[in-house]
């Protein structure tokens, strides 16, 4: 594999065997993946093998392994080209993506009501191997309600306001969502899932608002200095991992039918306009609208919190995915095309003037919401003008080091005693889960920020830092 | 030579889990892998069974019934909270059979993230000259 530094933040994978485009990873030398250890830059290159793949194979500055595509990977395909949509380049995790809410409050304030705000979060957020959640279904029919409404239908349902829809992405609910393409085994998964965090990298933290690096979009999005906030990180849980596994066996066994051959299994795909690429977006919507309702439904737990032991409200800043696959159009080569944008581990970061942004948001650009590790930072970036790669910025710090590593030369008991030594309440599950989520096992979030930024993808708004961690 | 030892071990993945195990048989290496599975999330020494269940799973191929065995550990997990303390797999005419010693998962202490998926990146199951040997990356 041949790759070219082009600027200090882009680095190009030069075309080689089946690669229909280069591919292009966002970051500096200090982030660029070692392929000793790391098998990311060759999953930017089978990426690229994908048919009807317009461009180039990007990844973002958090680039690491995944399988089939690399995490922190993007590829759009032409729709009317034969293009493909390839559920391994959306990821299990359906709409894996945050949510931030910000309280009328500033941290001084917090600070004696802390400890009861995280017993009561620990106490009401469901999460790890314990199964419960927040809104138990009763039954498939009431779960079609989720799928289809999303966020809209909690809202009707009482579960959160009006203005909470204004800022989620899409309004909150995904159209064309197809509940008919979710097979019975990921509705079961799904059924006592709704208002439950998961476990892995997912987390409530509590935060405040360090510095503000644009004042202007700060006011827009509603935050200030020192105000408290709550970062919310989870997708669409059981029935977003069914779904990904159902169809990319339903892919795999069309690929030769449509001609198609993929250098890994996890990349298996149809085209978009296919019977099945067309089922597969359906279902992806379907789950895509649950992990709306799953975030919607715990930023109303962490509600009830503050309101019971803060005295105060939460507003929601706004809630976006980073695992998604979206039709959007864009202008390739000079030409307006309708594009299939696969973002796995990547956030769409619409720039100021996008028709497609909400009216109080227009002139400053699409918030995206990178979670950093425990302990360290979170940010809050806008899209910009010109922005690269269809408009798309990274997720979050990127792992460097894998759990099995991370547990061997970490102690979760440590881990939390440090966190606790900086002024950090960690409500966990258990020990090893904390230490694979130890800070040292990911890249530096504030270096992953400047690549995204020196690369042109988007621009900082805000930096936040823990005061509380409900780990997942 | 062919083997006559079996047992399984956890890899380095980036992001997630990988499971390898090997055996004398594909059943007996299917049954290490899924103790693999477990022992990631609970660790080792699970306390006396309660329960069975019983699946018979079918796949195209060997790699493609690991990744069924799997999966309805998963899923067993998930929509009835149980795990299982051992496993035993037979082979059946269309695929394998498992029959999972299950325990409440809720009464066990978690150590480490839980699996959601299997990944068909670099799934192997397959006999070599000393015997099976399989390769399994889990989404956690």
């Amino acid at each position: 594999m041949r790759i070219t530094e082009e600027t200090p933040y882009r680095f190009r994978v030069e075309r080689e065997g089946g690669m229909r485009v280069p591919g292009i990873v966002f970051a500096s030398r200090r982030l660029l993946p070692d392929p000793a250890v790391d098998e990311s830059l060759r999953q930017v290159a089978n990426v690229a093998t994908l048919p009807g793949i317009v461009a180039a194979s990007y990844a973002m500055p958090d680039i690491h392994w995944g399988y089939g595509f690399p995490i922190g990977g993007v590829a759009a395909t032409d729709v009317d080209e034969a293009g493909v949509v390839s559920p391994g380049g959306v990821g299990f995790d359906i709409s894996c993506g945050v949510r931030l809410l910000a309280a009328d409050l500033d941290r001084e304030a917090l600070e004696p009501r802390l400890g009861a705000v995280m017993d009561a979060l620990g106490h009401s957020v469901p999460r790890g191997m314990r199964r419960g959640s927040v809104w138990p279904m009763p039954d498939a029919r009431r779960l079609r309600d989720v799928l289809e409404g999303g966020a809209c239908h909690a809202v009707d349902m009482g579960h959160g306001v009006q203005r909470d829809l204004v800022r989620c992405e899409d309004g909150g609910r995904m159209a064309d969502a197809d509940p008919g393409r979710i097979s019975p085994r990921a509705v079961e998964r799904g059924l006592g899932q709704v208002g439950s965090l998961g476990s892995g990298n997912h987390f409530l933290e509590v935060q405040a608002v360090e510095e503000v690096y644009d004042a202007r979009a700060a006011r827009v999005y509603g935050l200030r200095p020192r105000q408290v906030c709550v970062m919310i990180h989870t997708g669409s849980r059981g029935l977003g991992h069914q779904v990904c596994s159902d169809q990319v066996r339903v892919m795999e066994r069309a690929m030769e039918r449509y001609g198609i051959s993929v250098p890994d299994r996890q990349l298996a795909c149809a085209p978009v306009e296919s019977r099945e690429g067309r089922a597969y977006l359906g279902a992806m919507a379907a789950a895509t609208n649950f992990a709306r309702v799953n975030r919607q439904l715990l930023g109303e737990a962490a509600r009830r919190a503050f309101a019971t032991h803060a005295g105060c409200g939460l507003d929601l800043v706004y809630d976006v995915s980073h695992n998604l696959a979206m039709v959007e159009t864009h202008v390739v080569d000079g030409r307006r095309r309708r594009l299939c944008v696969h973002r796995k581990g990547a956030t769409r970061a619409w720039p100021p003037g996008h028709p497609d942004l909400p009216a109080d948001l227009a002139d400053v650009g699409q918030p995206t919401l990178i979670p950093g590790t425990m302990g360290t930072a979170s940010y809050v970036l806008a899209g910009v003008p010109d922005g690269r790669a269809f408009h798309s910025t990274c997720h979050g710090a990127g792992r460097v080091m894998s759990r099995h590593e991370a547990v061997r030369r970490v102690r979760g008991e440590a881990l939390r005693h440090d966190l606790e030594e900086h002024g950090i309440a960690v409500r966990g599950t258990s020990w090893k889960g904390l230490a694979e989520e130890a800070p040292s096992a990911y890249k530096d979030v504030a270096d992953v920020v400047d690549a995204s930024v020196g690369a042109g993808l988007c621009r900082r708004v805000a930096r936040l830092v823990p005061l509380g961690v409900v780990k997942g | 030579m062919p083997r006559t030892d079996a047992g399984h071990r956890t890899t380095a993945h980036t992001a997630d889990l990988t499971v390898q195990a090997w055996a004398p048989t594909r059943e007996r290496c299917v049954a290490h892998a899924v103790t693999g599975v477990v022992e990631s999330v609970v660790g080792t020494g699970p306390p006396p069974a309660t329960t069975t269940v019983e699946r018979d799973l079918e796949g195209a191929t060997d790699a493609d019934l690991l990744a069924a065995v799997i999966d309805e550990v998963v899923y067993l997990l998930e929509t009835r909270g149980l795990l299982p303390a051992a496993t035993e797999v037979l082979a059946t005419p269309t695929g394998l059979r498992a029959r999972f010693s299950m325990v409440d998962a809720d009464a066990l202490e978690p150590v480490g993230a839980v699996p959601k998926a299997v990944s068909l990146h670099r799934l192997r199951c397959e006999r070599g000259p000393e015997g099976w040997w399989c390769t399994v990356t889990i989404d956690v």
